[in-house]
């Protein structure tokens, strides 16, 4: 048996000794469970003598007797199950299309397959009563687990003057052993300040003509498990907290335009916002290969018909406005209602006109008049196009004009002959021309509102700090007994630690050796 | 570019250093272990060199920005974790037959990324999206971690090897009595994994802060956000059956080996799938 702790485990199946002495579970971490196994027993005996001592009541903790229940949630063995199913059922979640994507695979695969899936809940996994009862599971377990091994984590963080293993100083090897001269006041003197100097605080206590002093040193060690847990239970609570009462939809507002009402991304619904949003301006700059750089909108937030607040928005920049945050998300282009016309007349004259369908025009020659009918972004596939009707008092003509008619013509040569609506010069003697369809912006808009956001990431501050707790640093407990041995003042050092075995042996003997320097050669 | 040749130059570097990490183990002379180290530590620097100048490269281009944007400069910053990591626990171990383990990892990244065709090795320009003081912080705790996870699956790897190799009594006595015992693999395995577990939940957690930013939602169940999570979760059910339910040994080498699964799909698989974080291809 090591001479400086004995490593009792708890047994994570729930096993009574857990529950009955919490107090002398000092590792939760680092248990083999075999050595668990071969100590229980002849740990038992020297367990039930020493309760007497310990602050908390024996008989009340018997008399708790833990049901099957407490006992199933509080096993490791089914936090892990839970974890690999939840992973599990994450990773059938990326290989189905979620949300809206599932759309496209309605078409590809047999109804009703498809609607066995939906019913199924596989397009929207992460949000299904599976995957929730999961995440509920493990939260119990995880707070069941927890409070099961708080008490003994506490009570290590308390640390007794008097170690509560009574075996601490039994099998004390000669190494942590020491006979010094002086007598038992000396000796508690020299340690006394050896133990300041070195840990800031310590506990004494005197127990049948022994003086015990302990020391600890990184006790929060003992906590940063529960730190994780709770943060687990904090992002678990944090999603809730946004699933129920946070509002994640989307806009697209065309430049120069106003909107009040938000489109839902759960079920498609639509929400109107407690005030109005106008985009003054959208602006995108590219690289030389074309990628965007920046894209931005201008927006102006408006409160009972009055601008309030006007703002850039970027992406990567959002912006918040009375708890509703603005993200510049996407953006996309719109063929305007106007288009810049070129009219040329046989023998020279050229005119150019601004156009919107609907619009009127006497042609320059007053030939008769035209109309623009339509005005069209992708005409079959051609490109842009707007369809024009010319009147005078011998004929009416109708067609289309292409902005690529060159474009056209290079892949069909005659489309003018053969198909006359196609041919812009299809009236006399005029040739009409399609220079550019007006393109607007619009912005897209990611709008968001998320209660759960700030426990989040409290929970995220709490789990980092929580596994370097765990990770980095280790709870050492020392203890130096002084007491006399066969007339002689015997002292003698125990140390415990759940990591760095080694560190702690190296601890010992440094307090050994300076307790020694100190009282042989006394300053 | 100077910094593409240089990089090319540091993969044929990584494998030498390999090569003579296994002539340390096959000829028992120790002087072969110091060479290795050399060389990887050459190597490790000319590669840091070559991460400064096209990091600089993409400045006087006007389109500053660290080189961790696109799959390329992953690649070649995966690499680098991983022999910056394996060197600095080959100063505290004092034991160089690990690097026959972990080299091979590196320099086959490296080479994937010179040789693999439609990986584009020039510097590009940043998205808007990707405009964003969160990426390095995101991108260098997620290649800590990747790296992290990488030397437990070479430590798995090797715990295996061991295993093989000490049950034919006729194999290469030379080989297993250089290799740290059962028990120090175990413990290595472990430590690594830990130190990957912390890095990878800064990876996530600065990724969630990010996409909060950019997105508009800390967790979207992108499926490169899901794989991480998965992967996260793989490694916590790793140090807790080990801390709670006492696994060592052979279990432990395998779960580092099926965690490294996990990582790797997180890292390369995920292209195949739709994805919001489709830079890479």
């Amino acid at each position: 048996m090591s001479p400086f702790y004995l490593p009792v485990g708890a047994l994570p199946n729930g096993d009574s000794m857990i529950h009955v002495f919490p107090v002398i579970v000092f590792s939760n971490l680092c248990v083999n469970r075999e050595l668990h196994c071969q100590k229980h027993h002849d740990k038992h005996f020297a367990l039930t003598v020493y309760i007497v001592d310990t602050s908390l009541s024996g008989e009340n903790i018997l008399s708790k007797k833990k049901s099957t229940i407490w006992s199933f949630f509080s096993s490791v063995r089914l936090a892990i199950v839970l974890l690999l199913i939840i992973a599990l059922i994450a990773m059938i979640g990326t290989l189905f299309p979620q949300r809206e994507a599932a759309a496209e695979l309605a078409g590809r695969i047999p109804p009703g397959l498809f609607s066995f899936l939906q019913k199924m809940q596989i397009f929207d996994l992460y949000h299904s009563v599976w995957f929730i009862l999961l995440m509920g599971l493990l939260a119990v377990n995880l707070l069941i687990c927890s409070l099961n091994r708080f008490p003994a984590a506490w009570n290590r963080f308390r640390s007794s003057p008097i170690p509560r293993d009574p075996d601490a100083f039994k099998d004390l090897g000669e190494e942590n052993l020491f006979y010094p001269e002086s007598d038992v006041k000396k000796a508690t003197d020299a340690a006394t300040h050896l133990l300041k100097k070195k840990y800031h605080s310590f506990k004494q206590a005197d127990e049948k003509g022994s003086v015990y002093l302990c020391a600890q040193k990184g006790r929060f060690a003992h906590f940063g498990v529960y730190m994780v847990h709770l943060s687990i239970l904090g992002f678990i609570c944090g999603a809730v907290i946004g699933s129920v009462s946070g509002i994640d939809g989307s806009v697209k507002i065309l430049e120069g335009e106003t909107i009040s009402v938000i489109g839902l991304r759960n079920g498609g619904k639509m929400m109107p916002l407690p005030f109005s949003v106008r985009c003054d301006k959208f602006t995108l700059e590219r690289y030389k290969n074309g990628a965007p750089r920046i894209f931005q909108s201008d927006l102006t937030f408006i409160k009972n018909d009055r601008a309030v607040r006007s703002v850039k928005l970027l992406v990567n920049h959002p912006v918040v406005f009375e708890g509703f945050h603005f993200y510049q998300a996407s953006y996309g282009s719109v063929t305007g209602k106007k288009a810049t016309l070129a009219l040329l007349r046989d023998g020279g004259r050229r005119d150019i006109v601004n156009v919107s369908a609907g619009y009127t025009f006497d042609l320059p020659g007053k030939e008769g008049i035209f109309k623009v009918l339509r005005v069209e972004d992708n005409m079959m596939q051609m490109g842009p196009a707007i369809k024009i009707a010319v009147h005078s008092e011998k004929e009416a003509a109708t067609f289309w004009v292409f902005r690529d008619i060159d474009r056209i013509r290079q892949v069909i040569p005659d489309v003018s002959e053969r198909v006359p609506v196609f041919n812009p010069g299809l009236f006399r003697p005029y040739t009409f021309s399609l220079l550019e369809i007006e393109k607007k912006y619009y912005t897209g808009l990611q709008v968001n509102r998320d209660p759960g956001t700030p426990v989040v990431a409290a929970a995220a501050v709490l789990l980092i700090s929580g596994l370097m707790i765990i990770i980095f640093s280790y709870a050492r407990q020392i203890w130096i007994r002084i007491d006399q041995d066969d007339g002689r003042v015997r002292i003698g050092i125990a140390g415990r630690s759940i990591k760095n075995k080694v560190g702690l042996k190296h601890e010992v003997r440094y307090l050994l050796a300076q307790l020694k320097d100190n009282l042989e050669n006394p300053k | 570019m100077i910094n593409t040749a240089i990089l090319s130059w540091v993969t044929f570097i990584y494998f030498g250093a390999f090569v003579f990490y296994l002539f340390r183990m096959i000829l028992e002379h120790p002087f072969w272990g110091k060479l290795a180290s050399w060389i990887a530590w050459t190597g490790l620097i000319a590669h840091s060199v070559a991460l400064i100048i096209r990091w600089k490269a993409s400045y006087d281009l006007a389109i500053g920005h660290v080189p961790l944007s696109n799959f390329y400069e992953s690649l070649i910053f995966f690499a680098w974790t991983i022999v910056f990591l394996y060197l600095l626990m080959e100063r505290q171990l004092k034991n160089h037959s690990i690097g026959v383990f972990v080299m091979p990892m590196a320099f086959l990244m490296m080479a994937y990324a010179s040789i693999a065709p439609g990986i584009n090795n020039r510097i590009e320009p940043l998205i808007p999206a990707l405009q964003s003081n969160w990426l390095t912080s995101h991108v260098l705790t997620c290649f800590m971690g990747y790296a992290a996870f990488t030397v437990t699956f070479a430590l798995g790897i090797m715990f295996f090897v061991r295993k093989v190799v000490a049950r034919n009594s006729s194999g290469v006595r030379a080989f297993i009595h250089l290799l740290p015992s059962d028990d120090q693999i175990d413990d290595l395995i472990y430590s690594c994994a830990a130190l990957g577990f912390i890095f990878l939940t800064l990876g996530i957690v600065t990724g969630s802060v990010w996409a909060h930013y950019a997105w508009g939602s800390y967790w979207s169940w992108d499926p490169k956000e899901t794989w991480s999570f998965i992967t996260w979760l793989i490694y916590a059910v790793m140090l807790h059956v080990r801390l709670m339910r006492g696994w060592r040994g052979v279990r432990m080498a395998a779960m580092a080996i099926v965690g490294f699964g996990c990582v790797l799909f997180t890292y390369l698989g995920v292209n195949l799938l739709p994805s919001l974080h489709s830079y890479l291809t």
